[in-house]
């Protein structure tokens, strides 16, 4: 499908978006003005058809980056473009999607009507929409219902319909603030799949979202805020690279051996915790069996290692299968973006 | 579709989809089907209605007296057929002084009219010589109808001034076909510019201006708010269209709604008006964008306040408080030009000498100041009334006035004028030949004149005219000739109360009737004596008729029909022989008196409504528009005023006086030696030699505290609050227009003030208004961080 506005750009037109020493603040309190910076010297650049995440906690700014980018806000210094163009400019909202944080509907629209609705704002034709509208149901899985009252649905099927109406007039960018919020494990899925798609069609993607592991799954790249300041951008791996020390990682062992038997080794680091697996009986308890005593018989024991470096873990393998103890599992846990986060935001308080 | 057209288009389907618009359509077809079954129907009735009788105890006592074999014989006649009851209550009464309630007395009266044989040749000689009982007389089997009027007619007669002459034509108040109430003593054509001109602005001032647009501020509160819901608007902002379009869109969807249930009210009124009262008056529809203009203005305030505060409640407080600012401006600016524009507006001027005696229409006689520069009220500080008069006796020194209650579009019942007169100190009328002492002289006439006495003037005066040494009061029924020596006999009685003498107000025995049954008019009527004769004319029932006086009584010698409704207002005046003739917007006719065969319009004058016409001892006559405008005619110098019936404008010469105060006079009048004494802004006089070139003296009192405030505080400050209460104006303008006119039903009634308005002048400075508040707006929204 051709997008409604051919993209003729200049020079720097491998980015999508382009955000520049961008600050906001806001002057609060009538009687007695005080100003809070909710954007601080901001620099981002998000190039074409990748999918990119903004990440940070509520307050960060994030939402107010978003409205910078589609001119709902002002900002107070820097410069923002979308699309190569001024960000907040008519030209640049034509060729944006974008799906609100807590979506309200107008009470009195059907899906149908709301999609028509938003598709006349974005100046398309009503034939122009007709053409999209089977096809978009269909993909935010919405068919069937499209002529219920939207007061009636729920908040993922308002949600989904929001996303509709985002991508319905084909935009170059999509903006997308907190698009996975409320959703079922479901619909998350299948949201992703969208994104997938979008992103495959060379559609760039900007989102927004608390849900680090969807994040995880879903972005090229991503940036973490904090306070109104950009904390870190880059790839996941990239991030976890520069933002966590790769060595000193956890460590879980289950062997099997007494947890008394381990500790007489003396070969574990202090932070070490040794304790026994028991196991509960899953079967309902009556009152003409006995209680049963939780079972030790295989004598389990479960190692766990808050951090510890890769000889050391290696090390410890080798005296437990020295000392003839077997493990029955060992799992060495990679940083997880959500690790990164927490160290970053950490950091900035 | 364009974006802002498709927030329009969603405005208006959410409309159509809320809830709000039915229950509020459902509310207006609640009130119009109440409405519906009521209407007016007109028709021909000679019942006597509880108003009809004006003066109850007067008739009583008549009645009581006829009782007893005293009075007239239609007095007795009409005792001889009351049922045995009454007349024995009446007999009792005589004795008892027991009062009969007045109801009693209407249904007893109203059983008379339907006896055969009330009329009797001895008890009402005169009644077969009126042409309309001559008819009903001769018929010899009278149907109810005819008998009830000429019964009617008969008492008529038999109690003048105690039961209202009646017309014959009323207008009933009917509710699904069931009258109520009495009838109204009027037609319906008539009554037609009472509603177009009061009733019709008067209800959609309350019903829509007031509580409708309440209804529709409290609604509408609520929709720019609800675009700032933060999940919805931001959606709307990141679509490719102006912040300002979007809100104007949303204004103009909420003025949509509103002018959907308007025009759903308007039109159900419209029909209502159309097809119960007879009344097709396009006026009421175009009230419907003069509704949504007035609801634009106080929507524009309700909205802004919602950029700001994004509060519904907050949206209505501050359009309620806005509304109350307006409103109290207005009313303080009416209230003050109430009391300052209208009341003390000169009616009257007399001049003695050099100095004026005025009359304003408050009802107050002014002896002017000249140490004070002001305006003096003499005889007591009255409210509201109206004064005929007043009128100088040279020869005894006396100052005359009638002072009527002032009944505005002559309706609310009959009144009772008084004639007062006080007399002057010679030295005030006489100065070089006086014989006070200086201290004397030093006091001023306002201290010095105190009212001599007030006897009653005939009831239902609407004109006094002087003549000879004596006063002509005109009624519809008859014109009396006030009789000074019988007033003074009556002085004589007195009675003392409280130690001080006080005088019994008299009735009409002061005067004398001399006129007969030819003298059988409706009001409105007109009387101009003709200058130098014994010749009065009289305009009544779109007719001119001459009477001559012999002495004793008005003989009529002629009369001339003219081609304008009875019931139009029309005034006077007599320039040479020739009788112009103004009815109340049209263009004015002219009649010779010594034909009186043909008539002929005063083209080079036009269309206009002449209020006041005052005649020189020259033979110039002054004619006063009710917009202010003063012209002169005289008797053109190469008149052909003999050999021809045919009487034409080429014999008058017509001038429009360049004076300071044309345009904006009141009154005028012409002195002894000819000069033109011109009444103008209100309170200023200005006295104008012969040739009218240059004033020979002026009359300019000092503002007063309260005219300066509202000359220079109250009025400008009105000019720029956006008032749109005075849109108002607008409906009450187009309503009253159905062919452009509204008639005067009296002579007064061309007195009311005419405070000439720009009736578009609303839509102007409102429109303004709207502009700034919205370019506020749309500047707000601009700028705010959403």
């Amino acid at each position: 499908m051709a997008a409604p506005h051919a993209s003729s750009l200049p020079s720097n037109s491998s980015l999508a978006i382009d955000v520049d020493h961008l600050s906001k603040s806001y002057r609060e309190g009538f009687i007695f003005p005080r100003i809070h910076a909710a954007l601080k010297e901001v620099s981002l650049q998000v190039t074409r058809g990748e999918v990119f995440g903004l990440l940070g906690p509520n307050g960060a700014g994030k939402t107010t980056l978003i409205k910078v980018l589609l001119g709902i806000l002002h900002p107070t210094k820097g410069a923002a473009q979308v699309l190569t163009l001024p960000a907040g400019s008519k030209a640049a909202r034509r060729r944006i999607g974008y799906l609100p944080e807590n979506l309200v509907f107008p009470r009195h629209h059907t899906a149908r009507s709301a999609l028509y609705f938003y598709g006349r704002l974005s100046e398309m034709s009503n034939s122009q929409i007709a053409a999209r509208e089977n096809e978009l149901f269909e993909l935010v899985s919405l068919k069937g219902r499209e002529n219920e009252a939207v007061r009636r649905y729920s908040k993922g099927m308002r949600q989904r319909l929001g996303l509709a109406q985002a991508m319905l007039h084909d935009p170059d960018l999509l903006i997308l603030d907190e698009p996975t919020d409320g959703l079922d494990p479901m619909g998350r899925s299948q949201i992703r799949e969208v994104l997938e798609k979008l992103k495959n069609r060379g559609k760039t993607v900007f989102l927004n979202s608390h849900i680090l592991q969807e994040v995880e799954l879903i972005c090229d790249r991503v940036a973490i805020m904090a306070l109104g300041k950009l904390r870190g951008m880059g790839t996941i791996d990239g991030l976890i690279r520069n933002h966590t020390q790769e060595n000193a990682a956890a460590l879980v062992l289950e062997v099997i051996s007494e947890p008394s038997n381990i500790e007489q080794l003396r070969m574990l680091p202090e932070q070490a915790i040794i304790e026994p697996i028991i196991f509960e009986s899953l079967v309902e308890q009556t009152s003409e069996s006995p209680p049963l005593a939780p079972s030790a018989e295989h004598n389990l024991s479960r190692i766990s290692i808050p951090s510890i470096d890769q000889a050391g873990a290696d090390r410890l393998v080798d005296t437990l299968r020295a000392n003839n103890i077997s493990i029955l599992r060992i799992e060495r846990a990679r940083p997880s973006l959500e690790q990164v986060f927490m160290n970053i935001v950490g950091a900035a308080k | 579709m364009k974006p802002y057209i498709a927030v329009l288009y969603d405005s208006l389907i959410e409309s159509v989809r809320s809830r709000v618009l039915w229950i509020l359509l459902a509310g207006w077809s609640l009130i119009l089907l109440a409405l519906f079954p009521l209407a007016l129907s007109e028709g021909e009735t000679y019942r006597i209605g509880t108003g009809d009788v004006t003066n109850a105890g007067a008739m009583m006592d008549q009645l009581a007296q006829a009782s007893a074999g005293r009075g007239t014989r239609s007095q007795r006649a009409v005792f001889a057929k009351l049922d045995e009851d009454f007349q024995s209550t009446l007999k009792d009464r005589e004795r008892s002084k027991r009062k009969i309630a007045i109801g009693r007395l209407v249904a007893t009266l109203n059983q008379l009219l339907e006896k055969e044989d009330l009329y009797d040749k001895q008890a009402w000689p005169t009644a077969d010589r009126r042409d309309e009982l001559k008819e009903i007389l001769e018929t010899p089997k009278k149907s109810p109808d005819q008998l009830q009027k000429l019964n009617r007619r008969l008492l008529d007669l038999a109690f003048p001034g105690s039961i209202r002459p009646a017309t014959g034509q009323a207008t009933w108040l009917t509710y699904a076909g069931m009258k109520f109430m009495d009838p109204l003593p009027f037609t319906m054509r008539q009554i037609r510019p009472f509603i177009e001109a009061n009733l019709f602005p008067f209800i959609m001032w309350l019903g829509l201006g007031q509580i409708a647009m309440m209804v529709a501020i409290v609604i509408t509160a609520p929709m720019i708010p609800d675009m700032f819901q933060t999940g919805s608007l931001h959606l709307l902002l990141s679509k490719p269209l102006s912040r300002s379009l979007l809100f104007l869109s949303k204004y103009i969807g909420g003025c949509i709604f509103v002018a959907m249930n308007v025009a759903f009210l308007i039109a159900g009124l419209y029909f209502y008006a159309g097809m119960q009262l007879g009344i097709w008056n396009n006026g009421i529809l175009w009230c419907i964008p003069l509704f949504i203009f007035a609801f634009m203005v106080f929507y524009s305030v309700s909205a802004f306040v919602g950029l700001i505060w994004k509060n519904p409640i907050i949206c209505v407080v501050i359009t309620a408080l806005f509304w109350g600012v307006c409103f109290t401006i207005g009313v303080v600016r009416n209230i003050a030009e109430g009391f300052l524009k209208g009341p003390p507006e000169i009616q009257s001027i007399l001049p003695i000498g050099d100095t004026p005696v005025t009359a304003n229409r408050q009802g107050r006689i002014l002896f002017w100041n000249a140490d004070a520069k002001a305006w003096q009220v003499a005889f007591g500080d009255v409210n509201g009334q109206r004064v005929l008069g007043p009128f100088w006796d040279a020869k005894q020194g006396n100052l005359y006035f009638g002072r009527t209650r002032f009944v505005p579009m002559g309706l609310g019942g009959s009144s009772s004028p008084r004639l007062e007169f006080a007399r002057f100190p010679e030295w005030a009328t006489n100065p070089s030949e006086t014989t006070a002492t200086p201290a004397e002289q030093k006091r001023k006439p306002w201290d010095d004149i105190r009212l001599d006495s007030a006897p009653e003037l005939p009831l239902d005066t609407t004109d006094v005219i002087p003549w000879d040494d004596s006063l002509l009061s005109i009624t519809a029924d008859a014109a009396y000739l006030f009789d000074q020596e019988s007033s003074s006999k009556n002085e004589q009685q007195k009675i003392s109360v409280f130690g001080f003498d006080m005088k019994l107000p008299q009735a009409t025995e002061s005067h004398r009737k001399v006129t007969d049954a030819d003298w059988d008019f409706r009001k409105p009527i007109a009387a101009c004596r003709v200058p130098n004769t014994s010749e009065l004319l009289v305009v009544s029932k779109g007719a001119l008729t001459l009477f001559e006086f012999d002495g004793k009584k008005f003989v009529k010698r002629n009369a001339l029909d003219l081609d304008f409704p009875a019931e139009t207002v029309a005034n006077i005046a007599i320039c040479g022989r020739t009788a112009i003739i103004c009815p109340e917007d049209s263009v004015p006719i002219l009649v010779n008196i010594d034909s009186m065969s043909d008539s002929s319009e005063f083209e080079s004058l036009g269309k206009v409504t002449i209020k006041r016409t005052a005649i020189a001892e020259d033979g110039r006559v002054a004619l006063l528009s009710k917009s202010g405008k003063l012209w002169i005619v005289q008797p053109s110098a190469n008149a052909n005023t003999t050999g021809t019936s045919e009487p034409s404008e080429k014999n008058l010469n017509l001038t429009t006086p360049n004076l300071s105060g044309q345009g904006f006079a009141s009154t005028m009048a012409f002195d002894k030696l000819g000069k033109l004494w011109v009444a103008h802004h209100i309170k200023q006089i200005d006295v104008w030699d012969n040739a009218l070139t240059q004033s020979t003296l002026t009359f300019r009192p000092a503002p007063t505290t309260p005219e300066f405030l509202y000359d220079y505080l109250i009025n400008p400050f009105y000019l720029v609050n956006p008032k749109p209460s005075a849109i108002q104006e607008t409906i009450q303008y187009i309503l009253k227009n159905p062919d452009n006119k509204v008639t005067a039903i009296d002579r007064a009634d061309l007195d009311m003030p005419t405070i000439q308005r720009d009736p578009w002048q609303p839509i102007w400075t409102n429109a303004i208004f709207i502009a700034v508040m919205l370019s506020a707006s749309c500047w707000l929204l601009y700028r705010q961080d959403l």
